[in-house]
Formats: C-alpha cells, sequence, structure tokens
C-alpha cells in the first residue's frame, strides 16, 4: 500500500472519499482523521461537500469511491441502520407520533433491549440534556431549543461510536444558538463524544471544536485547531471564510529567509511566504494587529478613515489608501477621536502579514 | 355605574360580538345543510317510525329481526368491508408510488386517479357489465389466448360486484393516504436507520403510524360510499346480491312501503356514521395525531 499507515488512535477515518452527483463533483478525494473524543468541525459555504461528507459517515449516502472506517471497522458498504452512529439532523427529524420519552428511547426498543434497561437509558440521557421532567409530553408542544435536545439525547441514548451534527444548531436564534454550543460542548465532554459538526458558522465553529476542517469545492482546505486557522490560514478561502482580514494584491520583488518584500498600490509590504520574484501574490493580516503608528517597524501605510462601524468594546475602522481596504480593530476610545475622512497611519508586524498566490484572474 | 366601569363592560362584549360575526359568515351553509340536510333527515326520522296508530317501532323489529333482512343489511355491510379491504390493499401502495413519482410520470399517475371521477358512476358500472359479459372483453381475451375453452360466467357474480366496487371507489382511498404520504418528511426514515432500525422495521413504526390519519380518512369514505353503493349492486349482480340501499328503492318504488324504506334508511345512515366514528376513535386510540 502506497497509503500512509493509519494513525493507530484514529476512531473515525475517511479515506479518499468522493462522490459525484452527475456531471458535479461533490467530494473530491477527501483523507479525514478523527480522534476518540475529538470534536471536529466541518466548516464551509453551502455546496463545499462538508454535507456529503457527514452523510457519508452516516451511510446515508455511498461514496464513488474511497472508504469509511470506524473504530477500526470498513463500514464503506455497511447501511446505516448497521453503524451505530448518531445523527442530529437540521430540522431535527423527530418522531412526531411519539412522546419525548419514545423518540428517545426509538435506538433502544429497535435493538430489542430490555424494558428496564431502556427506561434507566432514557432518564438519563433526558437528565444530560436537562429535559427529565418533559418526558412524557408530545414533541409538537417543545420549543425548538426543547426538540434540539431532545434530538441530542435520541443521538446519545444508543451510545454511538460517532455523533454526527448536521447544522444542528442553525435553526435556532442567535442567544439560544450560543447557549446550546455551550451546553453540548459541556456534554459531548462529560461523556467523551467523537463527533462532527457540520456548520456554515464561522463562530459555531471555533467555539465547539477541537479541530475545524475547511472545506471547499469538495475538497478540505485546511484542518488544524481554530486557533491556527484563525491566526494561521493555509488558503486564501480559509483566510477569507474565517474572520475578517485586510488582503492587498501585488508583485513579488525579492524572497529571502522565508520574507517576501511585495511591491502593492500603497507601497512596499513585506510578509511571509516563499514565491519567486514576480510572483502575483495576495498580501494579507488580521485586523486586530493594525494599529495606529507615527513612525514603525514593519509594514505601515498611509490612508482616511472611510467608516468607523462600533462594535461595542470594541471598533472596527474601514480605511482607504491606494484604491485598497484596511481593516483595523481598535479599542472603543481609540476609534472614537476618529473622524470620517481624517488621516491616519497603521502599522502591522511582518510575523503576522502573510502571501498567498493571487487566485486566477477568470474570477 | 361610572365612568371607569365602562370598558370593564365593554371589554368581555367583543368576543360575544366576533361569535356573532362568526354566526353569521356561517349562516348561509348553515341555512342549506338545515333546509337540504337537516330537515329531510328529520323527517327520515319521523317517516321511519309512523304507524297507524300513532308511533311504533314495527319496521325497525322487521328489519332487524327477519333473517331475510338482516340477510340483507349483512350483504351492505360484506359489500363495503370486501370494498374496503381491498381498496386499502391496493392504495397503501399506490399512494406511495405516487407521492414518489416525478415529473410526466406523476402527472400521468395523477391523471388515472382523476379522470375516473369525472365519469358518471353508472357509466363505469355499465363498462364493467360490458367487459364482463359473456362476450365481453375479458372472456374473448381468454377464449382467444386459449386459457379458457368457455366463457366464465362473471357478470352478475359476486366477483364483479366487488371488482367493479374497488375500481369505481380506489380514488377515494388513494387520494387521502397521498395527501399524508407526500408530506412525509423523508429525513425521520432517515433519522430511523441512523437509529439502527432496518428499513422494514422503520416503515412500521414511524412511516406507519404516520399515515394512519389518511388510511382513517379512506377507510371512512370508501367504507360510506359502498355500503351505501346503489348503482354498482343493481348494475353488475342485481337481485341475487339485495342490499339496503336497493331494499330501501324497492320499498320505495315497487312495494309502496315508505316507513319500511324510511327505517332501512336509518339504519344504512347508522352504519356508515357508526364507521366512521369508530374508525377516528380506533386512530386516535392508535396513537396518531
Amino acid at each position: 500500500m502506497s497509503q500512509e499507515p493509519i494513525d493507530a488512535a484514529s476512531h473515525l477515518v475517511v479515506r479518499q472519499a468522493s462522490k459525484r452527483y452527475g456531471a458535479t463533483t461533490v467530494l473530491d478525494r477527501v483523507d479525514l482523521a478523527i480522534r476518540r473524543g475529538e470534536l471536529v468541525t466541518l466548516l464551509g459555504p453551502s455546496g463545499c461537500g462538508k454535507t456529503t461528507l457527514l452523510r457519508l459517515i452516516a451511510g446515508l449516502a455511498l461514496p464513488d469511491a474511497g472508504t469509511v472506517a470506524i473504530a477500526g471497522r470498513d463500514v464503506t458498504r455497511v447501511p446505516p441502520h448497521r453503524r451505530n452512529v448518531g445523527v442530529v439532523f437540521q430540522n431535527y427529524a423527530l418522531f412526531p407520533h411519539l412522546s419525548v420519552a419514545g423518540n428517545v428511547a426509538f435506538g433502544l426498543t429497535v435493538r430489542r433491549r430490555p424494558k428496564a434497561d431502556i427506561a434507566r437509558a432514557v432518564d438519563k440521557a433526558l437528565a444530560l440534556v436537562h429535559l427529565d421532567h418533559l418526558a412524557a409530553r408530545p414533541i409538537s408542544a417543545l420549543s425548538g431549543g426543547q426538540q434540539q435536545r431532545v434530538a441530542l439525547a435520541r443521538a446519545l441514548a444508543v451510545e454511538p461510536d460517532v455523533l454526527l451534527f448536521d447544522e444542528a444548531l442553525s435553526a435556532l436564534d442567535r442567544k439560544l444558538r450560543e447557549e446550546m454550543q455551550g451546553e453540548m460542548r459541556r456534554i459531548l465532554r462529560d461523556i467523551n463524544a467523537t463527533a462532527i459538526f457540520v456548520t456554515h458558522d464561522q463562530d459555531e465553529a471555533l467555539t465547539m471544536s477541537d479541530r475545524v476542517a475547511v472545506m471547499n469545492g469538495g475538497r478540505i482546505e485546511q484542518l488544524a485547531e481554530p486557533r491556527l486557522i484563525y491566526q494561521r490560514p493555509a488558503s486564501l478561502f480559509t483566510l477569507n471564510f474565517v474572520g475578517l482580514s485586510t488582503r492587498i494584491s501585488g508583485t513579488v520583488v525579492a524572497c529571502d529567509g522565508g520574507i517576501v518584500q511585495v511591491d502593492t498600490k500603497v507601497g512596499r509590504l513585506a510578509a511571509t511566504g516563499r514565491f519567486l520574484a514576480g510572483s502575483q501574490v495576495v498580501v494579507a493580516t488580521r485586523p486586530e494587529h493594525l494599529r495606529p503608528a507615527a513612525g514603525a517597524t514593519g509594514n505601515a501605510v498611509s490612508g482616511r478613515v472611510r467608516a468607523v462601524v462600533f462594535q461595542g468594546s470594541r471598533s472596527l475602522v474601514e480605511v482607504g489608501a491606494g484604491g485598497e481596504t484596511l481593516l483595523a480593530e481598535l479599542p472603543g476610545q481609540e476609534a472614537a477621536l476618529l473622524a470620517p475622512d481624517a488621516e491616519i497611519r497603521l502599522a502591522w508586524p511582518v510575523s503576522e502579514t502573510f502571501a498567498f498566490p493571487a487566485p486566477e484572474m477568470a474570477a | 355605574m361610572t365612568d371607569t366601569a365602562l370598558p370593564l363592560v365593554k371589554a368581555p362584549a367583543a368576543p360575544g360580538r366576533e361569535r356573532w360575526l362568526a354566526v353569521a359568515l356561517a349562516a348561509p351553509a348553515l341555512l342549506i345543510l338545515l333546509a337540504l340536510f337537516a330537515l329531510p333527515l328529520a323527517k327520515l326520522l319521523a317517516a321511519s317510525v309512523a304507524g297507524p296508530d300513532g308511533p311504533t317501532l314495527a319496521e325497525y323489529a322487521k328489519l332487524l329481526g327477519t333473517p331475510y333482512y338482516l340477510g340483507v343489511i349483512w350483504n351492505s355491510v360484506r359489500l363495503a368491508l370486501l370494498t374496503t379491504g381491498i381498496a386499502l390493499v391496493i392504495g397503501y401502495p399506490a399512494a406511495f408510488a405516487l407521492a414518489r413519482a416525478r415529473g410526466a410520470v406523476r402527472s400521468a399517475l395523477l391523471a388515472c386517479l382523476f379522470l375516473p371521477l369525472a365519469a358518471s358512476v353508472i357509466v363505469k358500472a355499465f363498462a364493467w357489465t360490458i367487459l364482463l359479459r359473456s362476450d365481453g372483453l375479458v372472456n374473448e381475451t381468454l377464449l382467444a389466448l386459449g386459457l379458457i375453452d368457455a366463457p366464465i360466467r362473471m357478470i352478475f357474480t359476486e366477483t364483479a360486484l366487488i371488482v367493479g366496487s374497488v375500481n369505481i371507489f380506489l380514488p377515494f382511498m388513494i387520494l387521502p393516504i397521498y395527501t399524508v404520504v407526500a408530506q412525509l418528511d423523508p429525513r425521520l426514515m432517515e433519522a430511523a436507520a441512523t437509529l439502527g432500525a432496518a428499513p422494514a422495521e422503520a416503515f412500521v413504526r414511524v412511516v406507519v403510524p404516520l399515515t394512519v390519519p389518511g388510511v382513517v380518512a379512506g377507510v371512512a369514505l370508501v367504507f360510506s360510499l359502498a355500503v351505501s353503493a346503489y348503482v354498482v349492486p343493481t348494475l353488475l349482480i342485481g337481485e341475487r346480491y339485495p342490499t339496503l340501499s336497493t331494499t330501501i328503492a324497492k320499498a320505495y318504488l315497487l312495494a309502496r312501503q315508505p316507513t319500511f324504506g324510511a327505517a332501512a334508511g336509518v339504519v344504512l345512515l347508522v352504519i356508515a356514521v357508526a364507521t366512521v366514528a369508530l374508525s377516528t376513535r380506533l386512530a386516535r386510540l392508535g396513537g396518531a395525531r
């Protein structure tokens, strides 16, 4: 086998999985390995293949090529009902003809567990999501947040090898969603669950997961801890999709020891990266690294304040310079002094400046 | 009364006014139902107990106490039960096929379902008599294929009656079930699968209970149509199989026994209403909402 050996600790391994629908390639040779007890998010725009990857893992869709292994067992051709995965669906897919307890008991009932065991497991799962007092309620009598908890309890009750969440929080309003994020993370930690979340919500991805897989065009662009995804994006797509950034295009004029000098419309900028002189690149940095500065080391650009967006404790300042736009995140009191159209000089360290290959001109 | 008390008096008056508005809006329909349905029904009830010496239950006693008429009642119920049962067995999978079909196939299937409803029941029953008679299409085909040596007697048999009845009332079974099936969330089946239910078990535990309301509606419709069918038994089996409806017609038109006819009408009505009420109750007990 030419492939590298599977990490012994990997609990879920997807290898070279591809899926096409007609002429569209939805998944393109995706590799993914997840450790036991790890929470991983598949993050990407709609159509990036994240839901299809989740359905392959659940067995709800079959890959055209590639394999899926759970807990050391190849399940690529195993139907969903024999995979022991738990899925929390976007619209929860609760059984409307069953009570809360009936929904949670479903997986155990079809496994023909003894009645007493089922009752105990249902109580335990409902207690975990703080719904023990609603066991006898019909599903229709529950709020959205409560339904979401029932869906989680139903998936947990069968003690699945892997828990899968398909946009499970997106139907909730913002405040409830944030509460549920924290609570779900706590619950999943407590039971040491291996879980995959599918979401297009970057905040959800960054707060809930141990690692984030940023997906684009049927491929995983980057799989890393949330902090790295944000601070060290591996591609222009990741930089764009996760968080805000300043992006300035230019031409590399020199490269030395992993630092490139780039000529741009706002002057010469230095960035980390290795490119041949003459390469077209995009120089980028995150807004929190930009500081108002008189004479500064590192990169510096002068421009005019275009807008100040108040965001509570901090403000986002948009600065126009030579046809480019710079985004700076400044503390509230600093930004309050800035009038629109005022002259400002912004500086930021070279170590937080990255160069990416410029996208093809076709776009 | 003080001024401050006035709003308190007014406030509860509003719902009353709304109720009157509701009554006013419903009035035309209520009046029509009252004139065309409730009044004749009351007259029917009165007529069924009319005797020369004041009210009497004699006609009911005759209906429910004579083996012949008990047989007639059973004929009607048997026709309805067989029609409903067979229509359910055929119609349930057909409703799923209809719900799964897409595009032109779906349009064609829907047309198959709706077009026969545009034809009169008399036309359809006659069509069956033409198909099933000894020199009819079915016998000719079987003879031509060499499957039979002599024409089989089909028309004026119970088989003809049931075949025709199922054919004519089948759409009323399929449509309500189809409506429910079309609204089923396919993710419920996926959820059941991920929870460990094999397809057959997921169907029994999830799909069947959720389609109960459609089944109940279909059963109630087909049963009440079949139990009171007049044209279908008259044309497809005739005298050999007297039903309540043919008996009622004979009592009024031939025998001039309006009291007996009215009593038979009431019995028929009670059977139909009781079936609808019972099936609804059973569905509710079964946990369907």
